[in-house]
């Protein structure tokens, strides 16, 4: 390691970083705006000047723009000189001639680099007299405000937004006094990762469209770190809450990025930070429902949908202790719904009250079957799921169906990253640092080999090598065929066109070659053929390699993965149940059914839902949403959402890890688990599965019963502290010490101070008493360092400049037995395709796709009426034009959607939106069949003409 | 007032209603052929964005939303890359100029040699301010920072053209040249 002296200490630092980097990672204060840990140097503000000397006799030195300066051992610098001082003050200074004096109604204040930066370069007072130069703003999107005339022209968001996550409708207009950072026309800022703009600006240009709706001020924030729950990757988030103005309850304001090293690094994608609005939305459940007796006169809903109204939690939970009382007497069975997008401390609560084998997972047979395979390979040792940092050094990626720009976004930007391979090594040839970032984009070698198979592949499409729309049954084939191709066999008679046959052997040498190749797959083409042979490849990869081969499988919900932990093989699915209670019926003892944190039209075809419901006499629901299911409630429970509760999700790589309550919900919410075991309380008699639940008091308590219960989950118990863990006899702090208004709040009715919530669950506080500093624990999400109020402060909290948290990565990996992987038998299916029908392929979309997010306001505006794809040569062979209504008929009715061209669905396939509002109930068949015919109302249409 | 110092904020979200339907937009056989002839010179179509703008520009004297969307979807690339390109140049203009573009030179000889009262002339003669364009819509005047003709200034360009060591009087029978040959060209 070279050694520098840095006004006369001498350290030791890493040769590979830039002088910036090395003195952020000692800890020193420096002053940037161009440079970003993720993206490199690029010189632009001339902010990081520091001074280099000769040698010792050197007495004046030269001016060196840090981030531009390549370590040298043995050299010698100085932050401090007053040459440096000088010129750094004089920078800010012009910076902030065309700055405006808008903080206190700039968003970005109180966490705005720009003011640390300024408040460090010691510039306190203005000189400058003239006028600013002025901008007009424009409108870009649901998500994010822009305020030009707060620009510094650092260049950071079009270098992030253009060349980092490959957008292309953001860019530097005009020059010189005039630059302009901003779309060709006013529009929503199309690519996904748009909001972290808002963290990359260094000052208030782009700021949280969501958020300004009820901003405060980041020390009024109350935060605690979290898990996205949009999706199944994991990525850390770090919510704020505050109470809002019109009531006393708080409210969930703003999402930001978490670093977490091995997930998200800095950025989000903008379902995770946009998404969280359905929390606060119209279709929040915040009270306890009960069935309404009397008519309602003049009511519009639907005559099977069950009318609620409110009442006393204390009757709904004395009712289901009644219940459950009844069950132990076996006068009564209870059955227990799971849930892939609740926490394992949820399911594992139901699982206790309703017993293991009235436990059912809330899944499909197929969705628990796809997962169950997911769950296999990740079980052989020949196959490696890799962190994202991993994948953004991978040289080569093969990604077989799975559109993961849609499914898992914030891996579709390390696939972007990992393009650049080729690049950066050609770089490393020419002994160019790789923090040089301008120098290194210069250079125009090709991208890394990205190939891609499946149904439908977004955003990457610039980057891809090779794309092949196919169906999953040829993905399947064409994997397979890769597959036998690396293992060397002479291949079967597949029945595969020559170009297939010549993309097969291209694959195969491409794979072969590379020396850190990668897979990525998944759940979401719903296709148990394609993951098989995906294992087969991986495996046949790995015999080559003699390394196991790294396999990135997207599965679909936050928790899937960790729901599927609680179940063998396919056993508890819906359809089981379903088989179940009808062979039961005779049994003639009452039902009740308890579903957790599901809408199960979402899992199966109506017809099969009307039937279960028709099966149980009772129907009791907790959730955060009033979905479709919760029409068809007898007793609604409000559920605690992610933000409001903690408890455990197992990520993509089947990485546990734990989140914790951000605030308290409003109104009786409270976590499904607690309404589960109050309700045991009230039981007069309690069995011993039973008596377990009472003695829950802590959220811990289930993962630590869930770690003794399963030996794949041992980790839980060591997820994170208990709540009796203190630091220097402390509590962690949700609140910052500024925390402003802790008597005036309450103004309206009192002006004393009222104790805070105790929270029962982490050993953490809802108040501004306890442990600020995020080095002691990374239970503080609230990134402040003195000095360093905006999220830059990052880096004090890490090893190294984008390195590890200090302490090491949160999260612990399941331990799932290790066994190779079974040999499928490789039914290559031939499908029953019903004459004259289609095959519906699931499509899926960043925004409309998950349930959640399409609650939140910002991203409800752009989600798409519902649609279906085909391919424009089958467009004349139904009769129907683009941008028409047809009819899709399948066994769970009809549906009406618009018509779009496609050219890249598969014939015989039509393309259907997963989850799309209105399109809900197909995903539960996809990937069945349907007919499709132009809408009936066409006839009708042409007469208004 | 436009100055070096002080220049006005430029326009960058123009929306004219005038020509309201941008896939209609075309490149007319000439401009395409042009273009296509200049993108011979470079590896790939992509490239010739700058050559594209000033090409149509020749032919409809400047560059309107229109004309930019027409350019991207031809050269096949993002409309805000090329308008990032079209704000860059100063002769590419994204407002509509007049039959004749006076570049002033307002550098430092140009101004020793006393540009600032041509300019207070060109103006009071034409009734604009610099950036305007005058009502009969032929002058439209621009500052420049050099036009690199220090020796015999005060300078000005005026189409392709160069007039040096200018004075008032050298300026009133050019404007009026341009002016008669504009009104010739009309009674045409």
């Amino acid at each position: 390691m070279p050694t520098i002296t840095i006004d006369g200490e001498k350290y030791q630092v890493d040769g590979d970083q830039n002088l910036l980097s090395s003195c952020l990672t000692l800890g020193l204060n420096i002053p940037y705006f161009c440079w970003h840990p993720e993206m490199g140097s690029v010189g632009a503000c001339r902010q990081c000047a520091m001074i280099e000397y000769k040698d010792s006799e050197d007495q004046s030195g030269r001016l060196i723009m840090s981030c531009m300066t390549p370590i040298r051992d043995g050299g010698i610098y100085s932050v401090n000189a007053e040459m440096a001082k000088e010129f750094r003050g004089g920078i800010i200074e012009d910076l902030m001639t065309n700055h405006p004096h808008d903080c206190p109604v700039c968003e970005e204040g109180g966490e705005c680099h720009l003011q640390d930066m300024t408040e460090m370069s010691g510039h306190t007072m203005r000189r400058y007299r003239g006028s600013k130069r002025t901008h007009r703003n424009q409108y870009l999107g649901p998500f994010i405000n822009h305020e030009m005339n707060r620009c510094i022209t650092c260049y950071r968001c079009v270098r992030f937004y253009n060349e980092y996550a490959g957008g292309n409708d953001l860019q530097a207009l005009g020059r010189n006094h005039q630059i302009y950072f901003g779309r060709q026309e006013e529009g929503r800022l199309e690519n996904g990762f748009s909001g972290n703009l808002v963290e990359v600006c260094p000052t208030g240009v782009f700021t949280d469209k969501t958020f300004s709706a009820h901003f405060v001020r980041k020390w009024d924030l109350q935060t605690a770190p979290s898990i996205c729950e949009h999706c199944a990757v994991g990525c850390n988030t770090a919510p704020g809450a505050r109470e809002s103005s019109n009531n006393l309850d708080p409210i969930l304001r703003r999402i930001t990025n978490l670093y977490h090293h091995d997930i998200n690094g800095y950025f989000l994608c903008d379902r995770g930070r946009f998404g969280y609005e359905y929390v606060n939305s119209a279709t929040r459940i915040d009270k306890v429902l009960s069935v309404r007796d009397e008519d309602l006169i003049g009511s519009t809903a639907d005559n099977k949908d069950i009318l609620h109204k409110e009442i006393n939690p204390q009757d709904a939970v004395l009712n289901l202790s009644v219940q459950i009382t009844a069950a132990q007497r076996q006068l009564r069975r209870i059955i227990g719904i799971g849930s892939p997008r609740s926490s394992l401390e949820n399911n594992f609560a139901l699982r206790q009250l309703v017993g293991a084998d009235h436990f059912y997972s809330g899944l499909n047979y197929l969705d628990q079957e796809v997962l169950q395979l997911v769950n296999s390979l990740q079980s052989d040792d020949r196959i490696l799921s890799p962190s994202t940092p991993e994948i953004e050094t991978s040289d080569a990626v093969l990604i077989i169906g799975e559109d993961i720009y849609n499914t898992a976004p914030r891996i579709a930007l390390a696939v972007r990253q990992a393009a650049r391979n080729r690049q950066k090594q050609a770089a490393q040839s020419l002994k160019i640092p790789l923090w040089q970032d301008a120098s290194v984009r210069q250079l125009e070698e090709e991208h890394s080999p990205i190939i891609f198979i499946g149904t439908a592949l977004s955003n990457l499409d610039d980057i891809a090598d090779a794309t092949l729309f196919e169906s999953p049954q040829k993905t399947a084939l064409f994997t397979h065929a890769l597959a036998q191709e690396i293992s060397g066999y002479k291949a079967p008679n597949l029945k595969m066109p020559p170009h297939l046959q010549e993309m097969v052997k291209r694959t195969a040498a491409i794979l072969l070659k590379a020396g850190k190749p990668l897979i990525i797959s998944g759940t979401s083409g719903k296709h148990p053929g394609t993951l098989q042979a995906v294992a087969e490849l991986s495996r046949a990869l790995s015999d080559d390699k003699k390394t196991p081969t790294k396999l990135y499988l997207a599965c679909s919900e936050a928790n899937s993965l960790g729901l599927t932990q609680l179940f063998n093989g396919t056993e508890g699915n819906l359809q089981q149940l379903v088989q179940t209670l009808t062979d039961q019926r005779s049994a003639n003892i009452p039902t009740s059914l308890i579903i957790l944190e599901n809408d199960l039209y979402r899992r199966l075809d109506k017809h099969s839902v009307e039937k279960l419901f028709s099966l149980v006499d009772e129907v009791i629901l907790l959730d955060t949403l009033l979905t479709p299911t919760a029409k068809r409630a007898n007793c609604i429970f409000p559920a605690s959402a992610t933000a409001e509760s903690q408890g455990t999700f197992v990520n993509n790589n089947g990485l546990a890890q734990r989140f914790y309550a951000v605030y308290e919900g409003k109104g009786f919410i409270q976590e499904s688990w607690r309404w589960l075991v109050d309700a045991v309380d009230f039981c007069t008699e309690t069995c011993e599965n039973l008596s377990v639940l009472k003695e829950w008091k802590h959220s811990t308590d289930i993962s630590d019963a869930i770690a003794r219960e399963f030996r794949v989950l041992r980790v839980l118990d060591e997820l994170g502290p208990d709540e009796n863990f203190r630091i220097d006899g402390l509590r962690i702090a949700r609140q910052s010490s500024r925390y402003s208004g802790r008597t005036a709040i309450h103004a309206q009715e009192h002006v004393s101070e009222t104790p805070p919530i105790n929270d029962p669950d982490a050993p953490m506080s809802f108040s501004m008493e306890g442990i600020h500093n995020p080095n002691k624990t990374q239970l503080q999400a609230n990134i402040w360092s003195p000095g360093w109020n905006s999220n830059q402060s990052i880096f004090k909290f890490q090893e190294q400049v984008g390195g590890e948290r200090k302490g090491g990565p949160s999260g612990k990996m399941i331990e799932r037995p290790r066994h190779p992987i079974p040999d499928w038998t490789n039914t290559l299916e031939k499908s029953p395709q019903p004459p004259n029908s289609m095959q519906m392929l699931p499509i899926y979309r960043l925004f409309g796709s998950e349930e959640l997010s399409n609650q939140s306001m910002a991203i409800s505006e752009l989600i798409e009426a519902p649609f279906v794809l085909i391919n424009p040569k089958e467009m004349t062979q139904h009769g129907v034009n683009e941008g028409e209504l047809v009819d899709i008929e399948t066994s769970s009715g009809i549906y009406r959607t618009e018509i779009r061209r496609c050219n890249t669905t598969p014939e015989g396939c039509i393309g259907v939106p997963y989850g799309l509002p209105g399109l809900e109930t197909l995903a539960a068949l996809m990937p069945g069949y349907a007919t499709l015919r132009p809408a009936a109302t066409h006839s009708i249409a042409g007469v208004e003409n | 007032m436009s100055s070096l110092l002080e220049p006005e904020p430029i326009e960058v979200m123009e929306h004219s209603n005038s020509d309201p339907d941008k896939i209609s937009a075309i490149l007319t056989d000439e401009e395409k052929l042009e273009i296509d002839e200049e993108a011979k010179h470079y590896e790939g179509k992509s490239s010739v964005g700058l050559e594209a703008l000033r090409i149509v520009q020749k032919h409809r004297g400047w560059i309107s939303d229109n004309s930019i969307h027409a350019i991207a979807n031809y050269l096949k690339i993002p409309v805000t890359q090329l308008e990032s390109v079209a704000t860059y140049f100063q002769l590419i203009f994204r407002q509509p100029v007049g039959k004749e573009v006076i570049y002033l030179c307002k550098s430092a000889s140009c101004w020793v040699m006393g540009c600032d009262q041509l300019q207070k002339h060109i103006c009071q003669s034409l009734e604009i301010k610099p950036g305007e364009t005058s009502k009969d819509g032929i002058f439209t005047l621009l500052e420049m920072p050099c036009l690199g003709d220090c020796d015999k200034a005060p300078v000005l360009m005026l189409g392709e053209e160069m007039y040096r060591n200018l004075d008032e009087d050298t300026i009133d029978t050019l404007i009026d040249k341009k002016k008669q040959l504009h009104a010739d060209k009309s009674t045409d």
